[in-house]
Formats: C-alpha cells, sequence, structure tokens
C-alpha cells in the first residue's frame, strides 16, 4: 500500500513513504508543500497547470503517480530561480504581462523551458504549438506568446548555456 | 479524482521480469506505459489494480530501428521519439505524422505505441496509421507464446485488440518495399492536435511514377473504430497518379464506402466531406514522399 521512495526535487534528495496511490502533483504540493505547481483539472490531464520536469522533459504531475518518479529528477517551478535571480522566461512573464490569475503560470513556464531548449529561436507559430497542453483561463495567450518570444531572444543572445533540468 | 487503492508497484528492468511480475500478482496486475489513457481510468475508478507493473524501464522494448529490410518499434517508444525518427521509419511516415500531433508536448513525452495500440481507443491516431502502413504486431503471451498478428487481425473494434489478460504487446514492424514507397497522416479535430473527428491515413508503394504498386488508405473517426476502405484502394491501385480526377475519385470512393455518425458538435455529412478532403491530401502527400526517392 505504501514505499518508501527517493526522488530528487530541484537538487534535493527526499526520501519519503508514499502510498502507491499517490500523484506525484499531490507528492510535491502536499509531500514536499512546493505549491509552485498548481492543479486545474486532475482527472482528465487536460490543463497543463500541474507541467513539472521529470529528468528534464515536461509531464503533467496529475498524469503519473509519485512512485513512478522513484530514483528519478524532477524539476518544479521553484527550481529555476538561481541565486535568487529568476530565470529569463519568469522575468519575461513579468515584462510582458504574461499572467494575471498566475494559476497556469508554473505550468507554461516548465512546458516552455524544455520547448525552448530543443528549439531555442522558435516562431511565434511553433510556441503557440508547444503550448497546446497548456490552458490559460485569463490573459488570451498573447502576453504569454510575447514572454517566451522575448526569453528566446535573451537567452539566444546571452548564450545561456542549455539547462538540463537539474 | 484519485486512484483506488492500489497494493503493489514493480518497476521491471526486462520482458521476463515484467511476465513474471504479472504472473505474481495472481491476475489483478495492470501493466502501464505512459500512463495518458490508463491514470484517467484510474482517477475515474473505472479500471483498479492491485499491482501495477511499470513498463518504462524496460528498455528491450523502446526504439526505432531500420535494418534488414525491416523497420521495427518498440511498443515503449514514446510518441516524441517516433516524430524524431523519420530517417529510420523510412517509407513508414504516417506514424511519425501521427506521433507528431497527438495531443500536447506533455503527452507526447510519455505516451507510447504499445500504449495507444493496447487501448484502441475509439479515435486514436496511431492504431489507423499502423493499419495503413500494414504493421505486423508482436505479441508476448502470458504463458510465453511470441505471436505475429497482421494489424487487419490486432485490432478489433473499439478498445477491442486480440490482447488478452498478461499477455505483452513487444512492438510492430513492417517491411520495406522494394520500390518508392511512403505514407501520410492527417487528422482534423474540433482543435488542433485533438483526438481526431476525422483523420486519413495513406500508404502507397510505387510501379512507376504515375501509377502504384500497393496502396492502403485506413480512416479514423467512425463508429466502429479505425477501418480501411477497399474501395478506395483498388481504385488508388488503378488510379494515373498523374491525373487529378482520378485520385479525387479515390478519395471520394473512401467517403463513400464509409458510415459516418454524428456527434454533438459534428455532423455525418461534414466528416464524409472532411474523409474525400483528408483522403485527397494524404495521397497527394504520400505519393509526392514516394516519388522524391525516385533517381
Ligand atoms: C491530453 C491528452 C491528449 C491526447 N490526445 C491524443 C490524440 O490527439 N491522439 C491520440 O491518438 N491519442 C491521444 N491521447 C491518448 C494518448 O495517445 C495515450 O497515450 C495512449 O492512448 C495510451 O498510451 P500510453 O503509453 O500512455 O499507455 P497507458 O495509458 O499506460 O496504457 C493504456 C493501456 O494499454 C495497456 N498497455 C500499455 N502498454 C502495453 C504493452 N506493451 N503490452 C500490453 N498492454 C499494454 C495498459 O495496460 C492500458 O490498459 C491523448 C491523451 C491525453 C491525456
Ligand atoms: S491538473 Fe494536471 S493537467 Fe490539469
Ligand atoms: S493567468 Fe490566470 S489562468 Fe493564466
Amino acid at each position: 500500500m505504501t514505499r518508501e521512495i527517493s526522488v530528487t526535487v530541484n537538487g534535493t534528495v527526499y526520501r519519503k513513504q508514499v502510498p502507491v496511490r499517490l500523484l506525484l502533483v499531490d507528492f510535491i504540493r502536499d509531500v514536499l508543500d512546493l505549491t509552485g505547481t498548481h492543479q486545474g483539472c486532475t482527472y482528465e490531464g487536460v490543463c497543463g497547470a500541474c507541467t513539472v520536469q521529470l529528468n528534464g522533459e515536461a509531464v503533467k504531475s496529475c498524469m503519473m503517480l509519485a512512485v513512478q518518479a522513484d530514483g528519478q529528477q524532477v524539476t518544479t517551478i521553484e527550481g529555476l530561480a538561481r541565486n535568487g535571480v529568476l530565470h529569463p522566461l519568469q522575468k519575461a512573464f513579468k515584462e510582458h504581462h504574461g499572467l494575471q490569475c498566475g494559476f497556469c503560470t508554473s505550468g507554461m513556464i516548465m512546458n516552455a523551458e524544455e520547448f525552448l531548449r530543443t528549439n531555442p529561436r522558435p516562431t511565434e507559430d511553433e510556441i503557440r504549438h508547444a503550448l497546446i497542453g497548456n490552458i490559460c483561463r485569463c490573459t488570451g495567450y498573447q502576453g504569454i506568446v510575447a514572454a517566451v518570444s522575448a526569453a528566446a531572444e535573451e537567452m539566444s543572445a546571452a548564450g545561456t548555456p542549455a539547462k538540463s533540468g537539474s | 479524482m484519485y486512484p483506488a487503492s492500489i497494493e503493489q508497484y514493480h518497476r521491471p528492468a526486462t520482458v521476463d521480469e515484467a511476465r513474471a511480475a504479472y504472473a505474481a500478482a495472481g491476475g489483478e496486475a495492470m501493466y502501464i506505459a505512459g500512463g495518458m489513457s490508463l491514470m484517467q481510468a484510474m482517477k475515474s475508478r473505472v479500471l483498479s489494480c492491485r499491482a501495477l507493473i511499470d513498463l518504462s524501464q524496460v528498455s528491450e522494448l523502446r526504439g526505432v530501428e531500420n535494418s534488414g529490410g525491416r523497420v521495427r518499434i518498440g511498443a515503449m517508444t514514446r510518441y516524441r521519439a517516433v516524430a524524431e525518427s523519420r530517417a529510420a521509419l523510412g517509407p513508414y511516415q504516417a506514424l511519425a505524422d501521427a506521433a507528431d500531433r497527438v495531443g500536447d508536448r506533455q503527452v507526447r513525452n510519455r505516451g507510447t505505441v504499445g500504449g495507444s495500440l493496447s487501448w484502441n481507443f475509439v479515435v486514436a491516431c496511431t492504431p489507423v496509421a499502423a493499419l495503413a502502413c500494414g504493421a505486423s504486431v508482436s505479441i508476448l503471451r502470458a504463458d510465453g507464446r511470441r505471436e505475429s498478428l497482421a494489424i487487419d487481425d490486432f485490432l478489433q473494434g473499439p478498445m477491442t485488440t486480440a490482447l488478452s489478460e498478461g499477455d505483452l504487446l513487444l512492438g510492430i514492424e513492417m517491411p520495406v518495399p522494394a520500390n518508392p514507397a511512403s505514407s501520410a497522416y492527417r487528422k482534423w479535430g474540433v482543435v488542433v492536435d485533438a483526438l481526431p473527428t476525422i483523420g486519413v491515413a495513406v500508404f502507397v508503394e510505387l510501379a512507376s511514377a504515375s501509377s502504384c504498386r500497393n496502396a492502403r488508405i485506413a480512416v479514423v473517426g467512425l463508429p466502429g473504430g479505425p477501418a480501411r476502405t477497399p474501395r478506395a484502394e483498388a481504385r488508388l491501385k488503378a488510379a494515373d497518379l498523374g491525373d487529378p480526377s482520378s485520385l479525387a475519385a479515390c478519395a471520394k470512393a473512401a467517403a463513400e464506402e464509409c458510415d459516418t455518425a454524428a456527434d454533438p458538435w459534428i455532423g455525418a455529412s461534414y466528416k464524409s466531406h472532411l474523409i474525400e478532403r483528408l483522403c485527397l491530401e494524404m495521397i497527394g502527400t504520400a505519393v509526392r514522399r514516394a516519388r522524391s526517392q525516385m533517381s
């Protein structure tokens, strides 16, 4: 019924005894208290608010069990800023009006961060296509697309080394 | 929503270990691949199990390989990897077309070819593409027998396949034809990259620049699940590929032989129209891709 797992989240190893049926999103929010990862639809897996990175790849954490992350690396929104300096995506979302209520934001950014590592100079169409799995009920997406685009430019200009999901 | 209680979780490294874990659970086990369908079913309590067997670490089930005149795709190959394997897929581009547009990036990072074929949802992209590609499906039966089935016999209607309890789908494979050949798939849904309202996959092997040696056409979006369109296939095999009216007649035949049904969003006649349009477009794409291999 329960099982001990060891998951590295944002570089810290957590060893916890958890129910096998515990969803990864609930492990992150309720067991680790990392509430930057949100839960918008849970059953359907369609809103993307719970997006985190598993071994550097964007996944919906309501579509996995915590035990499936045993021995793996998870990165959440809390793991993006370095030494108090916002990640270029976080900065761009702030500057380009990429959020209103902020509910979708962490999922958007965790998906976009991996996307920009696979495609550092995306077109606007490519950005919109990459964000299909993340629903925003506030912004109308214009600001989000502008933010991802601006972050891509800043990161390319700065030659930000590809970060591999810590 | 929350899954019902699960007693055990296993993460085998090999196919043999997976089968042993399944047997040890005494018939109350389930395999999980990407979980993109199964987790939904578990969270809504449609399915539950005593032991969950996670296939994600079974490396022998992963990968796209093109060697010895065969293209093989392991059951645990994720959509993302299929979409990134266009070179290895050779004539079977329809499978990459399908994988590239399943759901969203997050789903493509987890969902697998084997999971999609095993689940065989009434409207899904991989089964219809595999049907047009004429795949053979490799199965490891629960009792240890290995079997290979034509995809036409593997898919047995919505959410039904030739898999019985405890069987493992190992992968699919297709021969590389002697002549220039290719395939294409496209779907049309309520929103971009959604489940297909209608999807059409076409495979052609050319005899010359203007004639086919072999052709397969499959349509998804029908109440009975994906289906081939034999009359349209026969027309395409006899068609002059340089004559637009000849190709238009194939697409029309495909639409006519499919029994579409209205759903809450879309009427039957519009679905027939979509079949005709997508079929014509996919014949064009498959033929163009195949011709590009002619010197
Ligand atoms: C938001 C969203 C959007 C989607 N959009 C699309 C879409 O546009 N097109 C589309 O086609 N699909 C879509 N899907 C469904 C998706 O394709 C699923 O990934 C797929 O149906 C199941 O594959 P999986 O690897 O996730 O399998 P799982 O969900 O893990 O398993 C599905 C079933 O197959 C069984 N199984 C898995 N692997 C094996 C094996 N090797 N041997 C025996 N049994 C096995 C499992 O026991 C289970 O019963 C979407 C899903 C989501 C959540
Ligand atoms: S909460 Fe996971 S996709 Fe909506
Ligand atoms: S900012 Fe409110 S949902 Fe996106």
